[in-house]
């Protein structure tokens, strides 16, 4: 009877070995364990936020909450709620919840592959963050809705396209008279004619572009004179500038006038000096003879005081002299 | 008849050797020692040689799926993809299959040349005893062989899909991380080690089983071998559906 020992074939330190490998798997599974729970989320604190919808079609439980495109809370449970709507519980890990305030908003969109995404947009980062257990409330948009109102507004643009490229329609005509124009251009008259409407008001408009040119050349001579004109003008002034700024010019003149005539008024200056002092005087002879005047006055009137004084003394020696002769009157 | 009595003997068995497990004399030094040769010779020179084979097809389909997503916009769910379809899925799969051929037949013949010899028998005590000393630890060494390889070959796997969708940069690790995590949801990672669990046992049992239980034949070892194998391959398939249904319905 072979031992149970003996089925086994020898390997030196076995049973070591056989340790080993029993920890090294051990460590591997326990690590792989612990690795998932940490993918999971279980060590992450995290907060609760609740998104209320009208519907959860799309959402399941784990898929992500995005924000900015980078996803900063996680799906876990989706139920009914007493309104008949759908709650959306998401737990934010508490370090990246800094990123949602209390006004930021939520969407839940559905693509055109049946892809739901759950966004967050933060607008005004001042604002105070939000609070655990949350509830707000989340804007739907489905693309896959927009696909009948899209496609009849496809369908009425072909119509109208059809209906605007047909034979008969403005835009076929307005080609026709395109094409009428080019052939036009092409033709002996050109673009004049196409203008003009017709072939004798072009000829019309080449005579009087050229009478035009034959006018242009005329005033180019009339130009020419005034240049010319312009020149001597120009010699004219170099002279007249020489003749009045040069070395013998008329400012020269003028300079030793101005000088001449400064001393001159320097001089009158003196003279006005004496004689505002001769003014001076005669308005002081002018004062004593305005009060001799006045004295004069008072004299006079002295004088003709004493003449009547002497008349009346003469009339009262007339009177009582015996040769007096009667002055008085006698009626008779 | 005849077969499901065989089942129902190989599920008795597993129930004896898993009892053994968890009972004291398991832990005895001359057993413990016979269990731990098992265990290393049944799985340390099939490790190496797994992991890099398992890493080269594991290279080649993190390839395809990556490139073809991406040439589709659709590179975010590559990972994902990947992550499902290897560690989940192939990986295991692989395992026990692997195990299947270079350790439970090997001793599925072994132990039908001591059943042969009429070492094993249930009709006494002891040799009942005998019987779940001589089995478990084969047994052991299979169901050991079966998580270690899918465990090894699982990580190496991960590290892969890292190193070809992100290169040689640790700034992927977060997004990675989560996308793992995403794929590892509660129930799926149940399934996920119920599969392996089961796998690994029935790798480990059904071949030592079949050589203990199944009627004496007269046609030859290859033959019973052969036998051997459909059944095994039976359950593993019954196991992957079970699990498949688990996961994705």
């Amino acid at each position: 009877m072979p031992h149970p020992e003996q089925s086994t074939p020898p390997v030196a330190h076995l049973e070591l070995k056989a340790t080993l490998l029993l920890i090294l798997m051990g460590l591997l599974l326990a690590g792989t364990v612990l690795y998932v729970l940490y993918a999971r989320g279980v060590f992450e604190p995290t907060q609760r936020l609740t998104l209320i919808a009208e519907n959860s079609e799309g959402v399941v439980v784990g898929m992500d909450m995005t924000f900015a495109g980078f996803p900063i809370g996680r799906v876990r449970a989706i139920e009914l709620g007493e309104a008949g709507n759908a709650r959306i519980l998401i737990d934010v890990p508490r370090k990246d919840a800094r990123w949602l305030r209390e006004s930021s908003v939520y969407t839940l969109v559905r693509g055109l592959l049946g892809n739901t995404n759950l966004r967050a947009y933060t607008g005004i980062p001042e604002d105070p963050p939000l609070k655990d257990g949350a509830e707000k409330p989340v804007l739907i948009g489905d693309a896959a809705a927009e696909i009948p109102r899209l496609t009849s507004a496809v369908s009425e643009l072909l119509q109208r396209l059809g209906a605007l490229t047909a034979p008969d329609s403005a835009l076929g005509l307005t080609l026709a008279n395109v094409r009428d124009v080019s052939e036009k251009l092409k033709g002996p008259g050109g673009a004049l004619s196409v203008l003009m409407g017709n072939e004798a008001d072009a000829r019309k408009l080449i005579l009087t572009i050229e009478r035009g040119n034959a006018l242009l050349a005329r005033v180019d001579g009339a130009v020419a004179r005034l240049d010319g004109m312009i020149g001597r003008t120009d010699r004219m002034i170099e002279r007249a500038d020489a003749q009045v700024l040069g070395d013998a010019g008329l400012m020269r003149d003028v300079r030793a006038t101005v000088t001449e005539l400064n001393a001159t008024l320097a001089a009158a200056r003196t003279l006005l000096a004496g004689v505002q002092e001769v003014v001076g005087e005669a308005k002081g002879a002018a004062t004593n003879a305005r009060v001799a005047t006045a004295d004069l006055g008072v004299l006079r009137a002295d004088v003709e005081a004493n003449l009547r004084k002497l008349q009346h003394l003469l009339d009262e020696i007339s009177r009582r002299w015996p040769f007096a002769r009667d002055t008085e009157l006698k009626l008779p | 008849m005849q077969w499901l009595r065989a089942w129902w003997r190989i599920i008795r068995l597993g129930a004896r050797v898993l009892a053994l497990a968890l009972s004291a004399p398991a832990y005895a030094p001359r057993f413990r020692r016979l269990v731990l040769a098992r265990i290393y010779l049944g799985t340390a020179p099939l490790l190496l040689w797994f992991t890099v084979l398992s890493s080269l097809l594991g290279l080649v389909i993190i390839r395809i799926v990556v490139v073809t997503a991406t040439s589709y916009g659709l590179s975010q769910y590559a990972l994902q993809m990947v992550v499902r379809v290897l560690v989940l899925e192939l990986i295991p799969l692989t395992a026990a299959i692997f195990v299947a051929l270079r350790v439970a037949l090997p001793d599925s013949g072994e132990t039908a040349a001591l059943r042969a010899r009429g070492v094993l028998h249930e009709h006494t005590r002891a040799g009942v005893e005998r019987l779940v000393r001589e089995v478990a630890p084969r047994v052991a060494a299979g169901v050991f062989a079966v998580v270690a390889l899918a465990a090894v070959s699982g990580v190496v796997t991960l590290i892969l899909a890292y190193l070809t969708i992100y290169g040689f940069v640790g700034g992927g690790l977060a997004q990675y991380t989560r996308t793992v995590g995403h794929v590892f949801h509660p129930s799926v990672t149940l399934v996920f080690v119920l599969k392996t669990f089961f796998l690994s046992l029935a790798v480990g049992l059904i071949p030592v089983g079949s050589a203990l239980y199944d009627a004496p034949q007269r046609r030859s070892r290859s033959s019973m071998e052969i036998r051997v194998l459909v059944r095994l391959f039976l359950v593993i398939l019954l196991i992957e559906a079970v699990s498949l249904v688990g996961n994705y319905y």
